[in-house]
């Protein structure tokens, strides 16, 4: 009969993993929010170039998200 | 320090004949921003041009011409005398004009030719290796001539339809020429029909092909050279006259803003009335100066600002020498408007100390610092110079911030022993000295700051920072609305923050400290205050705000966020090169030279990521959480009837 083991992750590499998702997941969420935004703001711009200033902003607003994964993930590991 | 310049909105009014003395001291005087007049039914007409205004531009259109046929471009020269140049102009333009005329005629006719003979030698080429002179392909009664190009040979298939032909081919071009009787014509025309025979144009002329081509191509050397010379000829007139373009570009440009002036001022019959902006500061020397060009005959007056007057007012900045670089960040943005506090002197303190504190890396500041110095010094242009002067000053920062981290090119410059490992610094014998115990997540506050090992207390001073920061925003807030709208608005829709700042702090004071639950009281008291202020202040938007309160101080943790990630990213290549590919100590080979790239294109790629990444981080801590407390902006900007003279001096 054949023996099967069994390895139990740690908890190192459980934490890595949730660092990981966090930094990942994030990551996506920022910028699938900054795809419209950014091709909006570039589009704003080629019609009114004072206008950089505006779209840059708006553009990173979403940038936060992602900041706040790499924080999480640097709390957890 | 914080105040832009006071302007004041003047009148200036007189006969018209001294319109066009007026006009030229303001332009002279280049202080005064004229405000466009639309016409209404005040019974004022928008001025007439004054008469020379056709000459000029037609003058003008001429020197721009002549520059851009030239490839004139703008570089500094040394000043020409205005009345020299102008006594000189006509004639001097005439001729050069005339002089370029007959160049460019004569530079085009060549080229027509060059074209000519670039056709004739592309039907020329198919023949070039049948030895019959062009004279003999036509002109008979009795035969036909095919010529054109084929595949492949038939002369083989002509001879069992007739034998009285003559066939030339040319395998290389693929070129057959065939004389037959008219009488078979008809049936070679179908064979070679099948062949996939096609007929090319006979050229015209006379003589053997290949004699033919090579004088073409002597001819084509020829007219290359002629053109060559005329382009020389045309870069020396270039040289001779580029000075004198470009000051004549500008005495011209002068004359015509000046002619075209009466466009934007009301006249009426016999008078004419200047409205616009002047800095208060400067409202005497334009009255001075309007006095002395009209003997005192004009009239300057100094009008009140209205409520409407203050949107429109143009914005001049107000700052020293050393800050007002950082105008152009807030110009990125936008200017102020005129009853607002003009942030530029902070932004020259928290900008660059953001962004130092993000790189924070003794080795990027020395590279970045090197490259903006020597690019000011290359660079002549007026839009660089102030960019580079920002990123000095944030390099000075980062310096600053790398001696207090250690950190050279991702490398600790001191040597760290913790419990679980003991990392050798880049100086040796360089410890790093444990200071106190920091009171979040059991660490050590150390010189340098190993900022790889200290992440929670920085998360939390950094939001901290930013909590500084962003309440230094709410008291700029509270000031700008008192400006605008007085003092009870200003302390219900900024003052109610810092009531519920306080609140809140008091709240988790005694929630924390657990002495006293009426501390804790108190405070959520102090906070529901707060948010009443605010909801009388902002209406039901202002409540809505108050979880930013976390998420922008949270957003400051980007400072350590981002820092770490351009640390790691700069270990991780030196770990690359120096472990991996080739160790130091290892004998030295192929692989040392491979390492020493990697790590070159590591780094170099990591400094153009140093000087994105803080600085856009930076930046938008600025506009983002900063100015959202309470900058406005939209402000015109100032710019006064006048020119700054570049080529010319009176």
């Amino acid at each position: 009969m054949a023996t099967e083991t069994v390895a139990l992750m740690g908890n190192e590499g459980l934490k890595a993993i949730g660092a990981g998702l966090a930094v990942g997941l994030t990551g996506l969420a920022s910028a699938i929010a900054e795809r419209d935004i950014g091709s909006a703001a570039v589009g704003a711009m080629a019609e009114n170039e004072s206008l950089f200033g505006k779209g840059l902003i708006l553009t990173v607003i979403p940038e936060t998200i992602v900041i706040f994964g790499l924080v999480v993930a640097l709390l957890i590991s | 320090m914080l105040d832009l310049k006071q302007m004041n909105r003047a009148v200036i009014v007189g006969h018209k004949n001294i319109f066009e003395d007026t006009v030229d001291a303001l332009h002279k005087a280049n202080l005064f921003q004229i405000e466009d007049y639309n016409e209404d039914d005040s019974g004022l007409r928008i001025g007439r041009p004054f008469e020379n205004v056709d000459e000029v531009s037609k003058k003008l259109i001429k020197i721009r011409s002549i520059a851009n046929m030239l490839g004139i471009k703008d570089a500094a020269a040394k000043k020409q005398d205005k009345k020299a140049l102008l006594s000189s102009l006509d004639t001097t333009l005439e001729e050069l004009d005339a002089e370029l005329d007959v160049k460019a005629g004569q530079k085009s006719n060549l080229e027509a030719e060059l074209k000519e003979l670039d056709s004739l030698k592309k039907e020329l080429l198919p023949f070039a290796n049948i030895p019959i002179d062009l004279d003999y392909y036509s002109g008979y009664e009795h035969l036909s001539v095919f010529a054109g190009a084929i595949k492949e040979d038939v002369e083989s298939s002509i001879s069992k339809i007739t034998s009285s032909y003559e066939s030339f081919y040319d395998a290389k071009e693929g070129t057959l020429v065939l004389f037959v009787t008219a009488e078979k014509s008809g049936e070679v025309a179908d064979l070679l029909a099948k062949s996939g025979f096609r007929e090319s144009r006979i050229p015209s002329g006379s003589g053997v092909p290949s004699s033919l081509l090579s004088t073409c191509e002597s001819k084509e050397a020829d007219l290359v050279k002629k053109i060559a010379s005329i382009d020389a000829e045309m870069d020396s007139l270039k040289d001779k006259y580029a000075d004198f373009i470009m000051a004549s570009n500008e005495v011209l440009s002068i004359e015509a803003q000046k002619s075209e002036a009466p466009l934007k001022i009301a006249t009426s019959d016999s008078t004419f009335i200047i409205d616009g902006w002047v800095p208060a500061n400067d409202f005497a020397e334009l009255e001075r100066v309007v006095k002395e060009a009209t003997n005192g005959r004009a009239f300057v007056s100094m009008q009140e600002m209205t409520k409407a007057d203050e949107k429109i007012v143009p914005i001049e900045y107000n700052n020293s020498n050393v800050t007002a670089p950082f105008q152009e960040i807030l110009d990125l943005y936008a200017r102020p408007v005129y009853k607002e506090l003009d942030p530029t002197a902070l932004l020259f303190i928290s900008f660059p100390l953001f962004y130092g504190m993000i790189l924070g890396d003794i080795g990027y500041a020395l590279i970045l610092l090197a490259m903006a110095v020597a690019i000011k010094k290359i660079v002549s242009s007026d839009a660089v110079k102030p960019l580079m002067n920002i990123l000095i000053c944030c390099q000075v920062s980062t310096l600053i911030f790398g001696l207090l981290y250690g950190e050279f090119l991702g490398f600790s410059l001191a040597s760290l022993h913790t419990e679980h490992e003991s990392v050798s610094g880049l100086i040796p014998g360089f410890e790093t000295i444990e200071l106190f115990a920091s009171p979040v997540g059991d660490e050590m506050i150390t010189f340098p700051v190993h900022r790889t090992h200290l992440v929670m207390t920085l998360i939390i001073a950094t939001a901290l920072i930013g909590f500084i920061h962003i309440n230094i925003g709410y008291l700029l807030g509270f000031i700008n609305e008192n400006k605008k709208h007085g003092m009870s608005a200003a302390i219900f829709e900024k003052g109610s923050w810092f009531v519920i700042e306080i609140g809140l702090l008091l709240a988790i004071l005694g929630y924390a400290a657990l002495s006293s639950s009426a501390i804790a009281m108190v405070g959520v008291v102090v906070f529901v205050i707060g948010v009443i202020m605010l909801l009388k202040g902002e209406g039901i938007k202002g409540p809505v705000e108050l979880p930013s309160l976390l998420s922008n101080s949270l957003s400051y943790t980007r400072i350590i966020a981002v820092g770490l990630s351009s640390i790691y990213i700069a270990s991780t290549v030196n770990l690359i090169a120096f472990e991996m590919i080739w160790e130091p100590g290892t004998p030295i080979g192929a692989t040392t030279i491979f390492a020493i790239i990697v790590f070159l294109g590591g780094h170099g790629l990591n400094t153009a990521l140093s000087i994105m990444a803080p600085g856009l981080h930076a930046l938008r801590l600025q506009y983002v959480e900063f100015f959202g407390k309470f900058y406005e902006g939209g402000g015109r900007k100032y710019d006064p009837f006048g020119y700054i003279k570049k080529y010319t001096e009176e």
